[in-house]
């Protein structure tokens, strides 16, 4: 039996301040009046959808990551199955307590001790001083803050909070525990301990539903994935599958750098309008396949002694795994132009990659012009054929495939 | 295992399980309240040199200021059963409870407003907690009034024992009026600014500081609150029995107050969040 139904669950929020506070004074009026008929799926003015139509069903022992975008809908998740806000429709069906890891530094008094402030959390969190009394050593030791714990909490740093915030709600056992992107404060060794932590307790029955953009925690913990883009589902698969997804859709087309890139200028006097990849003599880009990488620019005037680099990423934009540096003098005319080369021989692995480019004055080494940094990257994808080595290339999320003449 | 719904429908569409939902979190409510109330206390003073004399200082002071008032004789307009410094001094003390009732829902939610936000807490155990130091700061200011009552020789009567009766009552009327305060104060903050001025504005209609006038006292009487703090200032002082007209009328109808203003906050509360 699930431990969390979601069915077509809606929330619509308002862009406007005040007439959000006159249709929350009207819903207010609404909930005294429950005979009257409700017309939750139409949108009054000025309303969004911050999310629309989400299910899902979450069993014992499953983690699932939910992904997407700033104001994609994540957190509004997070806080209805939360029971924080009410939903404009659909349903929430949640069998057994749920733990909440959001913002973990709120509702500590600052005055207190960690001590003292593990008692006043639990308390909030409905659990009297008689029931935390016996879980205070293990609370103490998973938080790992030793003599800290005597220190008022506003002498604590942020990962510390977080050490003892997580620890106070996972040891009051939760059978859902609901976490958004709570891990990132803490230092390696905390995060080992969570993730740890949160295997042993999928083990147990329990289950997670993780807001989190890093791949290491998503693949770590989360067997599914839900991607979310302006409040609807785009896509459910695996946890990877759907970080796969939700990087591709960062991208940027290959050839077509930045709509909103504005014309070369006095004062921007280069700007990239395109980073193009070609395989030659091929029909598709393979690994080992001679590439042809093309990144055409427009100067406002020519530019002497400049270079220019691209550098391939991993899709999640964590690893840089090869890349191009051109440290001899180039002149770029004014203009629409050209600068190209040739990767005599592509190292990468079958897979989806990113590119980042840059041209930059030689001597000062101050880049001129940028794509992929500050915007989204240009995507590469190298084909593959299904075969045993790809399989086991996927399998150890291999990168670079060397050129090798095996001897026996 | 528990099991929990959340859905559009109102929870006033099957009043029952509402009814039981309510009744079920009342006990952790109190519980919770009362753990908030300690640590508040604990924390209240810790970053002070003074400490707990803090507890007693502001009636102590206002005390000394009514008795130098009061041999001063600047305010005395009429003849009075009982010396006019305690007379003042029991009716500032019951209206500073009244008041401090009517404001701590908003004031207690407004503090939290961020943790109410990002964690799921029975917000009514904030209120519950900030009840609780009401209590406490009207039981130490009663305690004051009892040594000042010594001081002017003022005799203990037996109706003196009726007193919490009459405090109850008048809490009770501002944590009525103050839960509608905290719904609506909670949404625009017309309702907290325009507070403090309604409140000053009532204190001067309310016979806290002089007597009810007798020809108006009919006028008087229709403010709610001169009936409690009227019949319980004379429980405390004067040792009249019976209470002013409308006391229980209005005792009644803020206990009723009490009871709709938590379930009112209670289905305002996930309305109240999103715009938090």
């Amino acid at each position: 039996m699930p431990l969390i139904t979601v069915s077509q669950l809606s929330k619509k929020f308002c862009a406007r301040l005040r007439t959000s506070l006159w249709y929350g004074l009207r819903d207010m009026a609404a909930e005294v009046l429950p005979w009257r008929p409700r017309r939750q799926a139409r949108l009054r003015p000025h309303e969004f959808w911050g999310l629309q139509d989400v299910s899902f069903e979450l069993r014992p022992g499953e983690a699932l990551a939910i992904v997407g975008a700033n104001g994609a809908g994540k957190s509004t998740l997070l806080k209805l199955l939360n029971g924080l806000i009410k939903p404009d429709g659909g349903r929430i069906h949640i069998r057994g307590q749920v733990g909440a890891l959001i913002e973990l530094g709120v509702g500590l008094d600052p005055v207190l001790s960690g001590r003292e402030n593990v008692f006043v959390r639990a308390a909030l969190l409905g659990f009297s001083r008689a029931q935390v009394g016996p879980l205070l050593a293990d609370i103490e030791a998973f938080a790992g803050l030793g003599e800290a714990m005597e220190m008022p909490v506003q002498f604590y740093s942020s990962g510390m909070v977080s050490r003892l915030a997580y620890a106070v709600t996972v040891h009051l056992r939760p059978e859902v525990l609901l976490v958004d992107e709570v891990l990132a404060v803490g230092d390696m060794d905390f995060q080992r301990k969570c993730i740890n932590h949160m295997l042993a307790y999928l083990a147990g029955g329990g289950a997670i539903v993780l807001v989190s953009h890093n791949p290491y925690h998503i693949q770590a913990v989360c067997q599914r994935g839900l991607l979310l883009e302006h409040g609807q589902v785009t896509f459910a698969g695996t946890g990877l599958e759907t970080l796969d997804r939700y990087f591709a859709t960062q991208l940027q087309a290959p050839g077509q750098v930045g709509s909103a890139v504005p014309t070369a200028s006095a004062s921007r006097p280069v700007v990239i309008r395109g980073l193009q990849f070609e395989a030659q003599g091929a029909p598709a880009i393979t690994n080992g396949c001679p590439l042809r990488v093309s990144l055409a620019y427009e100067a406002h005037h020519a530019i002497e002694n400049v270079g220019w680099a691209f550098y391939m990423w991993t899709n999640d934009g964590l690893t840089c795994v090869t890349g191009g540096l051109r440290l001899e003098p180039v002149t770029l005319q004014a203009g629409h132009h050209q600068l190209a080369c040739t990767v005599v021989d592509l190292p990468l692995t079958a897979g989806e990659y990113v590119v980042k480019a840059a041209i930059f004055e030689l001597h000062s080494q101050q880049p001129l012009a940028l794509v992929g940094w500050e915007d989204a990257p240009v995507s590469l994808r190298v084909e593959g054929s299904i075969d045993l080595e790809k399989n086991f290339q996927s399998m150890l999320r291999q990168l670079v495939t060397l050129n090798l003449s095996w001897h026996n | 295992m528990t099991e929990i719904i959340y859905s559009p429908e109102s929870p006033l569409a099957s009043p029952r399980a509402f009814g039981r939902a309510v009744l079920a979190d009342i006990k952790a409510v109190f519980r919770i309240g009362w753990q908030l109330f300690v640590r508040n206390l604990v924390v209240q003073y810790r970053q002070s040199v003074l400490g707990y004399l803090w507890l007693l200082l502001p009636p102590l002071v206002l005390a000394l200021v009514w008795t130098v008032l009061g041999r001063a004789q600047v305010l005395r307009t009429q003849a009075l059963a009982v010396p006019f410094p305690v007379y003042v001094l029991a009716g500032v003390f019951l209206w500073q409870g009244f008041v401090e009732a009517l404001n701590g829902p908003l004031q207690q939610l407004s503090a939290v407003r961020h943790t109410l936000a990002k964690v799921r807490v029975p917000h009514e155990a904030f209120v519950v907690a900030g009840m609780g130091v009401v209590v406490f700061n009207l039981a130490i200011r009663l305690a004051v009034l009892v040594v000042a009552m010594w001081w002017f020789e003022v005799p203990f009567r037996v109706t003196l024992a009726l007193v919490p009766l009459g405090a109850a009552a008048l809490l009770a009327l501002g944590l009525a009026l103050g839960w509608g305060v905290a719904v609506l104060g909670m949404l625009y903050s017309d309702i907290g600014n325009g507070l403090s001025v309604g409140v000053n504005l009532w204190f001067l209609i309310t016979p806290v500081v002089y007597v009810l006038p007798g020809h108006y006292a009919r006028y008087f009487n229709l403010n709610p609150v001169t009936p409690l703090l009227t019949t319980t200032r004379n429980w405390l002082l004067l040792g009249a029995l019976p209470p002013a007209p409308g006391f229980w009328t209005v005792a009644a109808l803020a206990s009723m107050g009490v009871a709709l203003g938590w379930l009112a906050y209670r289905l305002a509360q996930p309305h109240l969040v999103v715009r938090l």
